[in-house]
């Protein structure tokens, strides 16, 4: 290959590279709304106990970069706000729980309401004010 | 309220206030990881480059060039690649191969003896005294895990060119390149991404305790 075509070749890499990032980074902490579906049985996640009015569910492995992060977040959250629970599954030792609600990343949020419904999914790193606006709006609708 | 199951928040930032069922690595600053991985994308694409325009993707002298295409040739031969024909020496005397030998025991040097690989203490001593002090520190745990992705991807790519393969030991740069790019300008750790999905399909983890 000449100089210039693998000039070329290395600008669309990183071009590529760069849009893959913009996008990627696009789609962190987005809230996505979950179709009603039943109620999660608190065992199907190890045994946590729910919160009387929301349940801040993160998902986690031992090898997460953005886990601790998301952790402070979760749990600061929850302290603020009564009757809001966070719990923290590990799934590095229970990959059945990965595949049952389909994690493909950690860290995966699931806020889940008063009846243990999952009524929001957030994918990687977040930001405390989607959190609050996502709780906000499910207990406008309860 | 927060009420983080039994094992997990042994990686959580926090100072270490855990119950000692398993030590856990000091925090280091986040932007270590970042900062070796700019310099580790920078040298995968110049391997890239190198890659591209050397030994890997070269033409041998008798295949496309020397080719006569005679109006009732029935198959036109593929191209007769460079390397197919080069010798053992030749394919690693290639600098594409050599520059991604060093990567890889880069890679290698920080899987291993994290603490004293060369960039990451370049960082430290040079780069981290200039800077505020880190907002929170991080477990060190997952960007060695990606420096040992980074080393499998590159290992593949230099073992193929050893055998003469064309073409794979640019794209095994390239891929790596992609990976420490996007670390670098991103915070975006596909290694430590990949680790979930590697349990999910059984390769790592699924023993209870994981000498990782």
């Amino acid at each position: 290959m000449t100089l210039v075509g693998a000039l070329v070749a290395v600008a669309v890499l990183l071009a590529a590279a760069v849009v893959a990032g913009v996008l990627h980074r696009r789609s962190q902490g987005r809230a996505r709304q979950a179709a009603a579906r039943p109620a999660i049985d608190p065992a199907r996640l190890g045994g946590v106990e729910f919160g009387e009015s929301a349940t801040l569910v993160q998902f986690s492995t031992e090898l997460c970069a953005k886990c601790p992060a998301v952790r402070r977040t979760l749990s600061s959250v929850a302290d603020a706000h009564d009757g809001v629970r966070h719990v923290d599954v590990d799934l590095t030792h229970r990959p059945d729980i990965a595949r049952d609600f389909g994690i493909l990343q950690t860290p995966t949020t699931l806020i889940i309401d008063r009846h243990g419904v999952v009524r929001t999914r957030l994918g990687g790193s977040l930001r405390r004010d989607v959190v609050e606006s996502e709780l906000v709006r499910l207990t406008e609708a309860a | 309220m927060s009420a983080p199951l039994s094992p997990a928040d042994r990686d959580s930032g926090a100072p270490p206030a855990d119950r000692g069922d398993r030590p856990r690595p000091a925090g280091i600053d986040p932007r270590g990881p970042r900062f070796v991985a700019a310099i580790t994308a920078l040298l995968l694409l110049v391997d890239v480059l190198l890659g591209l325009t050397g030994l890997s993707t070269a033409v041998g002298s008798f295949g496309w060039y020397a080719y006569q295409p005679l109006a009732d040739a029935v198959i036109a031969p593929g191209p007769a690649w460079a390397i197919t024909q080069a010798s053992l020496a030749q394919r690693i005397l290639d600098p594409a191969f050599l520059l991604l030998l060093v990567i890889a025991l880069l890679f290698l040097w920080s899987v291993l003896w994290q603490r004293s690989a060369p960039w990451g203490l370049l960082y430290r001593k040079i780069v981290q005294p200039r800077l505020r002090p880190p907002r929170e520190l991080e477990d060190p745990r997952p960007p060695r895990f990606a420096q040992g992705v980074g080393l499998f991807v590159t290992a593949v790519g230099l073992v193929l060119q050893l055998a003469g393969v064309p073409w794979a030991l640019p794209i095994a740069a390239a891929a790596a390149f992609v990976a420490a790019f996007l670390n670098a300008a991103f915070g975006l750790c596909l290694g430590c991404q990949l680790y979930l999905l590697l349990q999910r399909t059984g390769i790592v983890g699924r023993a209870p305790a994981p000498t990782a």
